[in-house]
């Protein structure tokens, strides 16, 4: 009997072996499909290289090339160098570094501590499941019939397209819609809720429409689809009249990759369609544990990597491990982008007294010097101990500079720990402490380096 | 093709489901009524929402 089995190798399961490995363990790493998983072959390598592509364009035409758009093809193509690039050397070449024995197959259990592979049994006493998700595509009548895309064909698309109708309005539908209408697409946003992203705070959701309708994106919010035919293009019918594109793409969420007879291993769902854990990644069944997007809760290649170390070590030590998810980032790559970590003030202020201030990005001296001055930064604190309890931005590398606010989050910082830790001026980073300054006076009214 | 929209709308803005006014950055505000989040321009706009008895489904 083995071990410990990997099931799934993408972010989770090469960070599950690189830790067993570094426990002295060989582990059994079972997968298919392209190596990597989603995150470099469909994921957050190629989305955010096409981002990319559209940031230094939209650039150009701003200063100097107006109506140059990114070659159509040539922009996918270059995206493609740099997957099969990161996939060699951050999975294939990692994977020979390592003491492994691979298995490539579909896994089945077919006992509490034994799965099949082709037509092979391999028996463990330990599991770490991470099989990762796929796009979730609700039933619409007429949707199969006349056909649609989802992330896997929006990023290697077989056609050039004039017109893109994308359903859903959170992260993936609104880095697709920027990544496109900068391909010189014309993009309409098709939103069930009333608002953009409704789980982040609200002032991100507004302004965050702002920023895509300035582009020249349209968005659509409240609104339901009823079906979709088959017109001189094709048409999405909703409850609000209708649109007619080259081309739908369906971004309206994730399902977790469970199919895996987890009856036969007495591993349970979650309310999510997830594999349900407790705080150590243990599922009902106490030898086999899962990691990543199979959990079916926040869906991030980091976090992901994270679970994927804690539950090896949980898994082959008992170490009782678990994961900070207060401290745990997530942005949405669009320029600006678009950053949170923590609570937002709504979920802050059900257990607590909180106080919350908003420092515009045209206070920022580095967001005027790059002359991205869309965004703000929003602090949410603790009224008795200004302890941080949120940071939420819109604003140029937001996504770098959230790393800070979660570093704070983690080692539970207040304002003054921001305030007096001297930031390199002119950065973005700045806005952090501008941010906790303005706690204690108008940061309009500050000079620059105080 | 382009982008064809037959749409029995106005272009839409983000707006305070009490009062109209356009919602932004600086002014807007959510609140949980009935298991619905609902955005407003100010407390103060969801509190006399809340207080009119709106239903969930408004």
């Amino acid at each position: 009997m083995r071990e410990l089995v990997i099931i799934g190798y993408g972010a989770a399961g090469f960070a599950a072996l690189i830790k067993a490995n570094e426990l002295g363990v060989k582990p059994t790493l079972v997968g298919e499909g392209p190596i990597g998983g989603t995150c470099v072959n469909v994921g957050c390598v190629p989305s955010k290289r096409m981002l990319r592509i559209g940031e230094v364009y939209s650039l150009g035409r701003r200063y100097c090339l107006r109506g140059c758009y990114p070659p159509f093809f040539e922009s996918f193509q270059d995206k493609d160098r740099l997957v099969t690039e990161l996939r060699k050397v951050k999975y294939e070449d990692v994977l020979s570094a390592y003491d492994v024995e691979l298995v490539e197959g579909q896994a089945r259990f077919v006992s509490p501590n034994g799965i099949k592979v082709g037509g092979r049994i391999i028996e463990s006493k330990k599991f770490i499941v991470a099989t990762g998700s796929s796009p979730h595509v609700p039933e619409v009548p007429g949707l199969k019939e006349v056909g649609f895309w989802t992330n896997v064909e929006a990023l290697s698309p077989n056609k050039r397209i004039e017109s893109l109708a994308v359903v859903g309005g959170r992260a993936l539908a609104l880095e697709f819609a920027q990544m496109y209408r900068r391909l010189g697409v014309e993009v309409v946003v098709l939103q069930r809720s009333p608002v953009l992203l409704p789980d982040w705070e609200p002032e991100i959701s507004v302004e965050v429409r702002r920023v895509l309708e300035e582009e020249g994106v349209n968005v659509i919010t409240g609104v339901r689809l009823k079906e979709v035919r088959k017109g001189e293009g094709k048409v999405v019918v909703t409850d609000v009249g209708e649109v007619e594109v080259d081309e739908i793409l369906m971004a309206t969420g994730r399902a977790p990759n469970v199919n895996l007879n987890l009856e036969a291993a007495k591993v349970a769902l979650n309310e999510r369609g997830g594999i349900k854990v407790d705080g150590e990644l243990r599922t009902t069944n106490p030898n086999i544990f899962a990691a990543g997007d199979v959990i079916g809760g926040k869906m991030l290649e980091a976090l992901a990597g994270k679970q994927g170390t804690v539950a090896a070590e949980n898994a082959l030590l008992n170490a009782h491990r678990n994961v900070d998810m207060f401290s745990v980032p997530q942005v949405v790559f669009t320029q600006p982008n678009l950053a949170s970590v923590g609570l937002t003030e709504r979920e802050a202020s059900k257990a607590r007294e909180v106080e919350s201030r908003i420092v515009m990005m045209e206070d920022v001296a580095k967001a005027r010097i790059l002359g991205e001055t869309k965004g703000f930064i929003k602090m949410i604190v603790g009224k008795e101990d200004r302890k941080i309890l949120g940071v939420h931005m819109m604003g140029e590398n937001a996504a770098e500079v959230i790393n800070e606010a979660a570093l704070a989050l983690k080692m539970r910082a207040s304002i003054y720990d921001f305030i007096d830790t001297v930031h390199v001026f002119p950065t973005m980073g700045e806005s952090l402490r501008l941010a906790a300054l303005s706690f204690l006076g108008d940061v309009k009214k500050m000079s620059c380096c105080v | 093709m382009k982008l064809n929209m037959r749409l029995n709308l106005q272009r839409q803005v983000d707006k305070c489901e009490n009062c109209g006014a356009p919602l932004s950055a600086g002014h807007v505000y959510s609140r949980e009524i009935n298991g619905v989040t609902h955005y407003f321009c100010c407390s103060h706009c969801a509190d006399e929402f809340e207080g009119s008895g709106h239903p969930s489904c408004c």
